[in-house]
C-alpha cells in the first residue's frame, strides 16, 4: 500500500475538499507517535487576523490512555524514508505501509482541528522522503502555506531534517515557533552503528547555526518571529550502551552551549528487530530518573557533575535529589525559617513551588511543622532534612532514612509528573516536584 | 447570626459590613442547617453600602476585589464562608494577606482561588467546539465553577472571525461571542444544526486520539488524574 501525495493546488481555507483520508492519517500518526515532545509552551505569537495565537504557558487538550498529553497534532508529512536508522519503524527497508500527505491536507487538518479546540497547534515531522532537501522543502512549504495562506498563528513545531540545505532550515525557522533535531543516540559511535546516514555534526551544527541566527535576528530587531520557543531534542535511552552520566553531561552541554529549551528522553521500545539492538525495552524507571535529573539541571541549580559520575548510572532506588542529599548528609538538616532559596531547593521533597511558598509565608510568622503541613509542603521525605522552628521530626539513622526515601515511591508515581509525557503539564503537574 | 444572601458580589459586600464584627457569623447563599434558636437575617444588596465596602477594600488591597469575584464563582458549598473569613482577615489585618499561607482563612481562600482558575485553564484545553451549519461554533460544558464567561476572552482572542457560544448546561446559561460583542444569556437548551463536515472531522479526531496512543504503556490512573472523567462528557474522542 503506497499513497503518493498529489500536488494539486486546491483546498483553501474552509473549502473542506482536501480532507485527509482516514487511512493516511492513521499511517502518518502511528509513525509519529513515538516522538516525545508535544509541548506548546514558550510562544506569545499574537493573532493578526486569521486564526489562532500562542499560549505561553502551553495547553493540554486531551490525555491518551498511556498518560501522555495531546497538545499538538503530532504527524509526519511522509513516512517514506531513504535512511536506514536501525531503531526506526519507518526505515527504508522496513515493510510498513507508506503514506505521504500534501501540504494542503495537513493545513486543512490543522485548521479544522484547531477551530474545534482539539489541538494547540502542529508538530510536523517527516521521514527523509526522496532526499533531505526535498523533505525539508516540503516541511517548509507546508508551514509557510499554513502561516501565509491559511492565516494560522497557533503553535508550530517543525522537525529539522539532517543534511538538508541550511537555507531551507533558516527559512522554516521564520514560520515555526520551535524546531528540533533529534540526536536520538548519545554518542558518535552509536550513531555510526545504528543510524549510519547521520552523524553528530549533521545534528549539532544545524542546532548551533539556528541559535546563532536567532541571536542575530534579535540583535538586528528584525520584524516577525524566529523560533520564539527555541529548540529541543530527543534521545533514545537504552538502545545503545551510554551510561546516564554521559547522557546528562551531553544534556548539560546542550542546555549551555546550544541553548536548547528542553531535552527529551525516550526509553527504548523495540519496534523493529535488529541484531544490533536489544530485544527488551528499557525500563521506564530509568527514563523517569533521567527526567528528574534533567529538572535538577534546569530548575534546581544542580550540575551534571554533582548528580552522577561520568561512567555511572542514576540510582533506580532513590530519586537523584535524595541520592545527592544522602551523599551530603553533613549539610542537613537546614532550618526552613532561615535557609536561602538555593538551599531549600536542594531539600528532598521540597519542590520549587513549596520553596517559594515557604519564602513568602515565613515573612509573617515562624513556621513550624503544622504550618508546613497546612501549606501542603510534602514532608514525607523533607522531614529528614529540615528543622522547623528548631524542631527536627526526621530519622537520624542513615539506613532508616534510606528505607523511608525509597519506600512508597511506587504509589506516588501515579500523581507524579509523567515520565515520558510532556511537561506541558508543568502547571497541572506541580505535584511532580522532586 | 446566619446571613442569607443571593450570591452576588453586591449583596456579599453588603453582608460583609453587617457580619464583620460578628464572630459567630455564618454567611450562605445556599441552604444552611438551622439550629434551634439561631437568628437569621436575609441581606439584600444595598448599592450604596456595597460601594462603600468596595472602596474601603480597594484601599486595603487593590487586588482583592478580583479575588472576590473569582471566589464567588466557586461551586464549593463553603465558598461563602471561605470568602467571608478571607475578607475579615484582610479587614482586621489592614492590608493584603494573600502570602500569609500559614493562616487558615488565607490558605482556604488561596486554595479555592486556585481551584477556580485552574478549572478555567483546564477548559482552555478540554472545551470542544462543534461547527454549526452557519459556521458558528458551539461548546457545551458542565464546569464545577461558574466560569463560562471567563472562558470567552481566550477563545475570542484566537478565533476572532468565528462567532461562538459556550453553554454551561448545568447552570443553563451561555457566554456568547457574536463576532463583535460578548454577553451572557440564559439558555435552557440549544438546538444545533451541524455543518456538513462536522461528523467527519469528529471521526478523524477520534481516530487520531486512538492511533497516537501507545497501548503497551497504559497509565489510566495518570490519565484520569490529569483529565478527570467528569470532563470527558462533551469530548468527541470519548463518544461511542
Amino acid at each position: 500500500m503506497r499513497y503518493n501525495g498529489s500536488r494539486s493546488q486546491g483546498g483553501r481555507l474552509g473549502a473542506g475538499n482536501t480532507m485527509i483520508s482516514e487511512e493516511k492519517l492513521k499511517i502518518l500518526t502511528e509513525s509519529a507517535k513515538f516522538d516525545v515532545s508535544c509541548s506548546s509552551s514558550g510562544s506569545k505569537r499574537k493573532n493578526e487576523g486569521g486564526i489562532g495565537n500562542g499560549y505561553a504557558a502551553g495547553c493540554c487538550h486531551s490525555f491518551t490512555p498511556d498518560g501522555r498529553c495531546i497538545s499538538l497534532l503530532k504527524i509526519l508529512l511522509s513516512n517514506d524514508c531513504i535512511f536506514g536508522c536501525k531503531y526506526c519503524m519507518s526505515r527504508a527497508d522496513s515493510d510498513v505501509p507508506r503514506a505521504t500527505a500534501t501540504p494542503e491536507e495537513i493545513c486543512e487538518l490543522v485548521i479544522d482541528f484547531y477551530k474545534r479546540n482539539y489541538i494547540e497547534g502542529l508538530f510536523l515531522s517527516s521521514a527523509v522522503h526522496i532526499s533531505p532537501d526535498y523533505a525539508m522543502e516540503q516541511l517548509l512549504l507546508t508551514v509557510k502555506k499554513l502561516r501565509t495562506e491559511y492565516g494560522f498563528h497557533g503553535y508550530i513545531h517543525v522537525k529539522g531534517i539532517p543534511r538538508a540545505d541550511a537555507r531551507l532550515v533558516r527559512e522554516a525557522a521564520l514560520y515555526a515557533d520551535r524546531m528540533s533535531y533529534n540526536i536520538e543516540l548519545p554518542s558518535e559511535r552509536s550513531l555510526k552503528l545504528l543510524a549510519p546516514q547521520k552523524s553528530k555534526d549533521c545534528l549539532l551544527l544545524p542546532m548551533k547555526q539556528l541559535r546563532r541566527e536567532k541571536e542575530i535576528f534579535k540583535e538586528e530587531k528584525r520584524k516577525g518571529h524566529f523560533l520564539p520557543a527555541g529548540q529541543t531534542t530527543q534521545m533514545i535511552v537504552g538502545a545503545s550502551p551510554e551510561p546516564d552520566g554521559q547522557i546528562l553531561r551531553l544534556t548539560q552541554s546542550l542546555y549551555r552551549a546550544a541553548g536548547l529549551k528542553r531535552v527529551y528522553y525516550s526509553s527504548y521500545v523495540p519496534v523493529v528487530r535488529d541484531p544490533l539492538l536489544p530485544d527488551i525495552p528499557t525500563g521506564e524507571r530509568r527514563e523517569h530518573r533521567l527526567y528528574q535529573a534533567d529538572w535538577l539541571l534546569r530548575f534546581y541549580g544542580f550540575s551534571a557533575e554533582e548528580i552522577v559520575e561520568e561512567d555511572g548510572n542514576l540510582s533506580l532506588e532513590l530519586d537523584p535529589k535524595c541520592a545527592w542529599a544522602m551523599r551530603h548528609l553533613g549539610l542537613f538538616p537546614v532550618e526552613v525559617n532561615r535557609a536561602p532559596l538555593e538551599t531549600l531547593l536542594r531539600v528532598p521533597g521540597i519542590g520549587a513551588r513549596s520553596a517559594y511558598k515557604i519564602l513568602e509565608a515565613r515573612k509573617f510568622t515562624r513556621l513550624d511543622f503544622v504550618d508546613l503541613a497546612k501549606m501542603r509542603v510534602v514532608l514525607k521525605r523533607a522531614r529528614h532534612f529540615i528543622t522547623a522552628n528548631g524542631k527536627f521530626c526526621g530519622e537520624k539513622n542513615v539506613q532508616a532514612i534510606r528505607g523511608y526515601l525509597g519506600a512508597g515511591e511506587e504509589r506516588e508515581r501515579a500523581v507524579q509528573m509523567s515520565m515520558f509525557s510532556d511537561t506541558e503539564t508543568v502547571r497541572s503537574a506541580l505535584t511532580g516536584e522532586l | 447570626m446566619i446571613y442569607f444572601y443571593d450570591g452576588s458580589q453586591e449583596a456579599f459586600l453588603t453582608a460583609l459590613l453587617l457580619a464583620f464584627k460578628d464572630d459567630e457569623a455564618v454567611l450562605t447563599s445556599g441552604r444552611a442547617q438551622l439550629s434551634l434558636g439561631q437568628k437569621t437575617r436575609f441581606v439584600n444588596a444595598d448599592p450604596a453600602r456595597a460601594k462603600k465596602a468596595e472602596a474601603r477594600l480597594r484601599e486595603l488591597d487593590p487586588q482583592c476585589l478580583d479575588e472576590l469575584s473569582t471566589l464567588l464563582r466557586s461551586g464549593a458549598s463553603d465558598k461563602d464562608m471561605v470568602a467571608l473569613n478571607y475578607f475579615k482577615c484582610i479587614a482586621s489585618h489592614g492590608g493584603p494577606v494573600r502570602n500569609m499561607l500559614a493562616d487558615d482563612a488565607v490558605s482556604a481562600a488561596v486554595d479555592e482561588l486556585r481551584r477556580v482558575s485552574f478549572e478555567v485553564h483546564r477548559f482552555h484545553g478540554f472545551l470542544r467546539f462543534m461547527e454549526s451549519a452557519s459556521g458558528a461554533l458551539y461548546a457545551p460544558i458542565s464546569p464545577d465553577n461558574d466560569i463560562a464567561d471567563l472562558l470567552v476572552p481566550h477563545f475570542r482572542a484566537r478565533l476572532p472571525a468565528y462567532p461562538f457560544v459556550i453553554h454551561d448546561v448545568g447552570r443553563k446559561k451561555a457566554a456568547v461571542y457574536d463576532g463583535a460583542n460578548t454577553f451572557l444569556a440564559p439558555l435552557e437548551r440549544a438546538e444545533i444544526v451541524l455543518s456538513a463536515n462536522e461528523a467527519a472531522w469528529q471521526k478523524l479526531w477520534s481516530n487520531y486520539y486512538r492511533d497516537v496512543n501507545i497501548p503497551s504503556r497504559e497509565r489510566l490512573k495518570q490519565m484520569r488524574g490529569y483529565m478527570p472523567v467528569r470532563y470527558w462528557k462533551f469530548m468527541p474522542e470519548f463518544k461511542g
